[in-house]
């Protein structure tokens, strides 16, 4: 029955006569769908429009207002905002970057390398998953003595160094299971022809597993980006993320809703843009890296 | 380099060798780290004290607090409850989108979009823009329909928060439950129907049982990721009234951060260590079993 469900077979599609009732029920269901989706989604929609709001608009809520570019002009001019986006940007592709490049080939070694224990890289496999649930407070306490001992507290490089090692085991789990479905003959025949293990690796393997890669790199950009706990901890204010920046909105710019709900857009823009480009490719890799393990 | 035959071979286990040493100094390490703290008298604010071994002191000062079970009920209630929530709002949502509806894109991306934004920012809007008194939604409701509504962030805290847990993960439950809808041949929808089947035996016999692979994973997923929840309580109520709406991981960050008591927030970051773990092995567990009893 598992096998069934996980396997995708294009199946004929019956055609299925049409008639009125069906029509109208199913225009129905769809007015019904349209209307949840919208709720669901309301506060973010209501976030959007309140960015083009002027400050004094705001109370009370309402959905009809004449849109200015007055708050985003007022948001653009305030240089925190700014160095928080840079930080974010910079730590985030750093990060997200760094454990691709050490995570790929770490769950391509874990597939294709020999070792005089058979059962060595399942073990060491199934290392790097229990890493991801170790959840931060179990490691926060003496990274933040040791970042401020050796000056790294309040760093672009410290900062990357933990969502490096956080998000490697996270690379190793979505890409692990698209490298183990490629046939082990495709070395071999390729080692026959003369051609090195390394460019095996990067002309061969790497481009047949491309999507898996992809998709464990945004879901990895995403999941920094959004990241809280730790920056909370470790930024400071030289290296403040916009998660952070946006946690102390109320109590550095006092509350002016417009601007709280301008820069949220700003802030949320680019993930949503990331999310729904992988969305399909996200579960894919997710709900294959749960059946591996 | 010559040697092509024995060494090269090696080569490809040397890939693993710079992720393994991250992994271990920003993981494992300031684990250890946190196990030997949590047997050391370490106060940040008073460093005459010096630090010193404490032997088990900081176990049995946070095991006789009551303070500390109510905030590992309010864990597991955070946790538990928003789970469940979310699997239901997933398979009746996902149920709902499954078929052809036109613009099925635009609506999935809707219903998707809390997922992405971060904590911090869903945290602050619905406290401000939604369920504020005076300037949001909810306010205006009350104010319009004569009704009264509850202020929520202080007097239901803790479910208000469990609430926007549900409203962030329930799309992942939806997107995962969806694939797996969606995966279902539908020859088998289809001689049920011919069978006679109603559409509610149909989804509870045929439908559900064969997306338990699916829920199981978001579940799992979800899990991992809802137990360790901060920054949705830390924009909200941070934490408060008390310890009303604290987690595990919330407890830890105060105790340290604004307590400054190392050893204590060390030996609460090794029980929340522990818990965590265990309730996540053992879901896993049941859910080998399951696969297992299946197989057989």
């Amino acid at each position: 029955m598992n096998n069934t469900s996980l396997s995708k077979q294009p199946l004929p599609k019956i055609v299925k006569p049409i008639n009125k009732k069906n029509i109208s029920y199913k225009s129905l269901k769809m007015l019904f769908v349209y209307a949840f989706a919208l709720l669901y989604s309301f506060p973010i929609i209501y976030m959007i429009l309140t960015a083009f709001k002027s400050e004094y608009e705001v109370s009370p809520p309402s959905l009809i207002f004449k849109p200015t570019l007055e708050t985003f002009r007022e948001i653009f001019l305030n240089a925190s905002i700014w160095s928080a986006l840079s930080n974010s940007v910079i730590i985030v592709s750093a990060s997200a970057g760094l454990a691709l490049l050490l995570g790929v080939p770490a769950a391509y070694a874990l597939v294709f390398a020999k070792f005089k224990k058979a059962t060595t890289s399942n073990s060491l496999y199934l290392w790097f998953i229990t890493t991801i649930i170790l959840p931060p407070v179990a490691v926060i306490i003496p990274i933040t003595s040791a970042f401020k001992a050796v000056g790294l507290l309040g760093s672009h490089s410290g900062l990357i160094l933990v969502y490096t090692g956080f998000h490697i085991p996270l690379v190793i789990w979505m890409v692990y299971s698209y490298f183990a479905e490629l046939p082990k003959e495709l070395i071999e025949a390729a080692e026959l022809d003369g051609a090195s293990k390394i460019s095996v690796f990067i002309k061969i393997m790497l481009p047949l597993c491309k999507t898996g890669i992809i998709s464990a790199g945004l879901l990895v950009t995403i999941f920094i980006w959004n990241e809280f706990f730790i920056a909370l901890n470790l930024a400071g204010n030289s290296a403040i993320t916009l998660p952070v920046y946006m946690s102390r909105f109320g109590s550095q710019m006092g509350l002016f809703y417009a601007k709280l709900a301008a820069s949220s857009t700003l802030v949320i823009v680019p993930v949503l843009v990331l999310g729904f480009l992988s969305q399909k490719s996200l579960v894919k890799g997710l709900s294959m890296g749960a059946v591996k393990g | 380099m010559v040697n092509k035959g024995v060494v090269s071979k090696d080569k490809t286990k040397l890939l693993l060798l710079p992720g393994i040493i991250v992994v271990v100094v920003t993981t494992q390490i300031p684990f250890l780290m946190t196990i030997i703290y949590s047997f050391l008298n370490y106060n940040l604010i008073r460093p005459d004290l010096g630090v010193s071994f404490a032997g088990l002191k900081n176990f049995s000062r946070i095991l006789t607090d009551s303070e500390f079970y109510s905030v590992i009920v309010n864990t597991f209630y955070l946790t538990g409850v928003s789970l469940l929530l979310c699997t239901i709002v997933g398979i009746a949502v996902a149920l709902l989108l499954d078929g052809e509806i036109p613009g099925i894109n635009f609506v999935r991306t809707l219903i998707l979009a809390p997922f992405f934004v971060m904590t911090t920012v869903t945290g602050m809007i619905w406290k401000t823009l939604i369920l504020d008194g005076t300037f949001g939604w909810s306010g205006h409701i009350s104010n319009v329909l004569g009704v009264n509504l509850p202020d929520f962030f202080s007097q239901y805290p803790l479910t208000s928060i469990m609430l926007l847990i549900v409203w962030q993960w329930a799309p992942f439950f939806v997107l995962v439950i969806l694939a797996g809808l969606q995966n279902i041949p539908e020859e088998i929808i289809e001689s049920s129907k011919i069978d006679g089947a109603s559409w509610f035996s149909t989804v509870v016999k045929i439908k559900i049982p064969m997306l338990t692979m699916h829920i199981q994973v978001a579940v799992m997923l979800g899990l991992i990721f809802i137990i360790k929840e901060f920054g949705l309580i830390h924009t909200t109520t941070a934490g408060g009234p008390g310890v009303l709406s604290n987690n595990l991981t919330y407890y830890v960050f105060k105790v340290v951060s604004l307590g400054s008591d190392v050893g204590r927030g060390a030996a609460i970051a090794v029980v929340t260590v522990i818990l965590s773990v265990t309730v996540i092995t053992l879901l896993f567990n049941a859910i080998q079993k399951q696969k297992d009893g299946q197989k057989l």
